[in-house]
């Protein structure tokens, strides 16, 4: 007890303070791609109206567990939500403007609150987007991943480059003011030339947000299995690390500021406030396949089956739900203790810019921190913990060096 | 019942791994009734799941069978089947269970033919005037070309194909009239019923609760249960509180007379007490007085290794696993070892590779303590420059790890032991098995045809060379068609080196090896080549260097890692990225440190691996 005990009692900057966030997911794509390991259902398969009737029973599923999750307790007003998928801009758009109000049927919302929804380029239709605006999102984050159409071909990708381009004028037409694109770097095949072409592309296109991911290959995915058959390169981390370097120095040049490993934003307003809240360690809902939620301590999961989730939400079903609202058989579930706490705080807290908050720093071992500044992989000057610009690629290590082989937090949990 | 010295035929059965020995074995107990087909398992005598699974007997295993051949009216006679060792690691094992029997079935596989391990226990048993009872086996199998074979063995042993006898231990063809054999053929003990005692001690085990089993053979004399017995070499006394015979389970009996094979306890704390080879007496009065019997010799451990725990925090385990693997197994030994790079472990000594090998193998399957074990070495003998001994010889000094090798401005000449192997083969591979041989510094000592078709090769070639994969090798050239045995042999000078690899200018201790001069290159290219695959990259540069003395003779590097984060948290689950890092954390932990590089302890395994098999 004693000094972690006091950590985790204090009034933090972030946690809770942060703001709260809620997700939703929207699991539908027409196909699922190589790389891809998150929860998605490919429909490009079926029937027009097959694929319709599916829709509107995943909607109407998703509002009733919302709805149900919403009304179990009181929840701080919403200062962001997140429609992410998948490709949400999958649904009609009379479907998708239902998912984007849900939030605000539910919950209440502050003024300000910021409403990303994710589009796939080939999906963005201008009357997407205006039904976007009209339901009250103000920020798209747009999966352009690249603009070279041999990386778009490995990555199975289905836009042209050139159509990252036309959805970016429609959302602006549509009056959605803030645009992101996502890049992913480092793909099989994408030379230096490529990744440049992209990032000259993405300037020229004047959006106001940028996250740019190194392609990361899971073993569960077709990628996974080709690198691991040797029939597609694994990934080469020296070239992701230029690949890398090379996004620092143009978005910076181009104005945009690196607030987070794997993003930059022309200012703070246009920072996705959304993802600063995972970062920040804060509180959010989840709802929806494979949607994660983090409150009080806790953090639990839905399933990522989307036949389970619309089994239990099918007429007449009636799954019991637990006190939280929850579908107990849908439900993962962890409480996180104190180790695993301090762990996430420096694992999110040091992927962004400004770092740890003294009050959130949690106990470490002096020597170890002493081992990680020496290293050159982070400062901790007045009790600020932050990632050196060399400690950011090396994330990884830095904690792990944080956390040195001994106990990481002092004194004896329960 | 006591059995007429006359009545007694005690015999072993000498064959190769697979030959089907422990089938006969177990085919022999059924037909002489002594164990209900119902209650038969396989291998019946293979104690040990290590020896089961490799097919392999380590322990020797006595069975005592009564037996009348049919027709015959007259008293019953009582077989011995003393079932030795079956790997040239054990061959001192094998010569004292040879000493106690009269006889031996050589059983060949009619597919395979003979074997050098199965032609060099034949002449042990040879040297030792047994009655040899030439057995083809596994004539039913299809490959069986049992003329042939038959012909090979009549030739190596001078008999007439045609008395061979021909069985299959699997469906128990002809076993009966391999008894017949024995007991037509096998002359019966000799021996002193009315002298003083002595028994022969082919073997001993450990068990829990009784302390050490010693097996003998009553040479002269008799033993009694509660008889206060000696051992002569080892200076043991004690009372005999358990006298037994295996049948094949283990039956009290009141006493054991010439000729007669048993087990005793006698509240004997380890078989280091009891050693293979050594003499019991009764004691008393002249005890001290009876002459040993012929043969023993201390174990000798051949091959030396260091065993380190791969978790740091097993060594006190590893210690009581040492100890408890000890009291049942007195040709190994071990002493307290520090490895700057693996930590507290134990250098080891054992009597040939695959005696490392079931060690090891046991500490991990029976204890579950994972380990490192450094590359086998040999003993040298290191010939010092500088002022002579007392006795104005130069100084010697016996090297077997190779971290206590001298300084090379001190060393004047080192010698290592080397062995004659004796290697059968196919003709069809004796070029490439040459080539090998040589390769490994091995010198043509004769070469024998025993058909048209084998050869039997005999080379002198360093120990060393042959507890690195040269077994391995010696099988594939040949199709597995080769066999090698060998016989220690004398100590010869060689221009060796010791080669350490180094990690960021710091020598990792448990990588050095002493190897031949020409062989250091390839060595050192080969170690260099396999640390930076196996060593993960680091926050700087690590140079990889193998080195002779001050003079680097391969070297790499280890770049630096550039990028070590992994992609973003989808849809906010934290949960998985922190896991993985949980283990990250779990990996560190167990990381070994030379100097400032942190080495996993897989990669000391697949690196120690490569520096085994070259």
């Amino acid at each position: 007890m004693s000094d972690e005990r006091r950590w985790l009692d204090r009034p933090l900057e972030s946690g809770a303070a942060a703001g709260f966030g809620v997700y939703l997911h929207v699991p539908f794509c027409h196909h699922r791609c190589g790389y891809c390991d998150f929860a998605t259902e490919a429909v490009g398969g079926l029937g027009d109206d097959d694929r319709d009737a599916l829709m509107r029973r995943y909607v109407a599923a998703l509002r009733t567990d919302l709805a149900a999750q919403a009304a179990t307790r009181a929840w701080p007003r919403v200062t962001s939500v997140f429609v992410g998928g998948g490709t949400p801009t999958l649904l009609p758009p009379d479907l998708l403007a239902e998912v984007v109000g849900a939030v605000g049927v539910e919950l209440d919302l502050t003024p300000d609150v910021e409403v990303t929804v994710e589009c796939n380029p080939e999906t963005a239709e201008p009357a997407t987007f205006a039904a976007l605006a009209a339901a009250g999102a103000d920020r798209v984050s747009l999966g352009a991943q690249s603009f070279d159409a041999g990386v778009l071909a490995t990555l199975e990708r289905r836009h042209r480059p050139e159509r990252t381009a036309a959805a970016v004028a429609a959302a602006r037409d549509a009056g959605v003011g803030r645009v992101s694109l996502d890049l992913i770097y480092g793909t099989p095949g994408e030379d230096r030339a490529a990744w440049l072409g992209s990032l000259a592309a993405v300037v020229g296109l004047g959006v106001d947000h940028v996250s740019a991911y190194a392609l990361g290959v899971h073993a569960n995915t077709p990628l996974g299995r080709a690198v691991a058959a040797g029939t597609v390169p694994a990934p080469d981390d020296d070239v992701q690390r230029e690949r890398y370097d090379e996004a620092r120095e143009v978005l910076s040049a181009a104005g945009f500021v690196q607030y987070e490993v794997a993003n930059f934003a022309r200012g703070d307003a246009e920072r996705s406030r959304h993802n600063v809240l995972y970062w920040r360690h804060g509180d959010y809902l989840g709802v929806g396949v494979g949607a994660h939620a983090h409150r009080d301590g806790r953090r639990w999961w839905t399933t990522r089956s989307t036949d389970r989730y619309l089994a239990a939400h099918a007429p007449g079903a009636s799954a019991p739900r637990d006190r939280d609202g929850r579908i107990p058989d849908l439900t993962g579930e962890e409480v996180l203790g104190d180790d695993a706490r301090a762990l996430e705080r420096l694992l999110l807290g040091l992927r962004l810019r400004e770092g740890l908050h003294p009050v959130d720093v949690p106990p470490l071992d002096a020597a170890a921190v002493e081992g990680a500044v020496a290293a050159g992989l982070v400062t901790a000057a007045c009790g600020r913990l932050q990632a050196t610009e060399a400690g950011w690629f090396l994330l990884d290590d830095a904690v792990g060096r944080l956390r040195g082989t001994g106990a990481v937090v002092a004194g004896g949990a329960d | 019942m006591t059995y007429a010295q006359g009545r007694i035929r005690n015999f072993c059965i000498v064959a190769h791994v697979d030959h089907g020995k422990s089938t006969l074995a177990d085919r022999m107990l059924q037909v002489t009734g002594l164990v209900d087909p119902r209650k038969m398992r396989d291998q019946y005598l293979d104690r040990m799941d290590i020896e089961r699974e490799r097919g392999i007997t380590i322990k020797a295993q006595t069975v005592r069978m009564p037996y009348r051949p049919l027709g015959d009216e007259g008293e019953e006679y009582l077989l011995n089947l003393i079932d030795t060792p079956g790997h040239v690691d054990f061959s001192y094992e094998v010569s004292r269970a040879i000493a106690s029997c009269e006889g031996a079935v050589l059983l060949i596989d009619a597919a395979q033919g003979l074997e050098a391990q199965t032609l060099a226990n034949l002449y042990l048993a040879l040297d030792a005037d047994l009655e040899i009872i030439p057995v083809l086996n596994k004539i039913d199998l299809p490959a069986a070309r049992p003329d042939e074979v038959a012909a090979e063995i009549g030739a190596v042993l001078g008999v007439e194909p045609s008395e061979i006898i021909r069985i299959s231990a699997k469906d128990g063809t002809n076993v009966d009239r391999v008894l017949d054999a024995i007991v037509d053929r096998v002359p019966p003990p000799q021996g002193d019923p009315d002298g003083a005692t002595r028994a022969r001690v082919f073997d001993s085990m450990y068990d829990p609760y009784r302390g050490a089993l010693v097996y003998f053979r009553v040479v002269d004399g008799r033993l009694r249960a509660g008889d206060r017995v000696r051992m002569l070499a080892t200076g043991f006394e004690g009372d005999v509180d358990t006298l037994a015979v295996q049948a094949p389970e283990e039956v009290a009996i009141d006493e054991l007379g010439v000729g007669e094979v048993g087990l005793l306890s006698a509240a004997i704390k380890s078989v280091e007490d009891a050693k293979v080879g050594d003499t019991i007496t009764v004691s008393g009065r002249g005890a001290a007085s009876v002459p040993p019997l012929g043969g023993y010799r201390e174990p000798l451990p051949m091959v030396f290794s260091g065993l380190f725990p791969l978790d740091s925090d097993d060594f006190p385990m590893l210690r009581d696993a040492l100890d408890k693997l000890r009291l049942n197994d007195a040709s190994f030994v071990f002493e307290p070892e520090s490895s700057a790079a693996l930590g507290f472990g134990f250098r080891c000594g054992f009597l040939g590779l695959l005696h490392l090998e079931i060690v090891t193998e046991r500490i991990d399957r029976e204890f579950g303590i994972p380990l490192v074990t450094t590359a086998p070495s040999v003993r040298y003998r290191v010939t010092l420059e500088g002022p002579p001994g007392p006795d104005g010889a130069p100084q010697v000094v016996e090297v077997a790890n190779p971290q206590e090798l001298p300084e090379a401005n001190r060393v004047r000449s080192i010698a290592e032991p080397t062995v004659e192997a004796r290697i059968l083969t196919p003709t069809t591979s004796l070029g490439p098995i040459m080539q090998l041989c040589e390769g490994r510094r091995g010198v043509m000592l004769a070469m024998d045809y025993l058909t048209p078709e084998r050869v039997e090769l005999r080379y002198r070639m360093p120990l060393a060379a042959t507890i690195t994969d040269f077994f391995d090798q010696l099988k594939s050239l040949s199709r597995g068609y080769a066999s090698m045995d060998y016989d220690l042999s004398d100590y010869v000078e060689a221009e060796l080196v010791r080669v350490d690899l180094l990690l960021n200018g710091e020598p990792v201790d448990a990588f050095s090896a002493i190897v031949h001069r020409d062989d250091a290159y390839g060595f050192g290219r080969a170690m260099v080549e396999r640390l930076k695959e196996l060593i993960p990259r680091q926050l700087f540069d690590i140079p990889v260097q193998a080195a002779i003395g001050a003079k680097v003779i391969a070297r790499e590097t280890i770049k630096a890692k550039r990028k070590d984060v992994l992609a973003k948290c989808y849809g906010g689950d934290i949960t998985r990225k922190r896991k993985l890092l949980e283990k990250q954390k779990e990996g560190k932990r167990r990381m070994k440190a030379v100097g400032s590089v942190e080495i996993p302890p897989e990669a000391f395994v697949s690196a120690l691996r490569v520096a085994r098999d070259g």
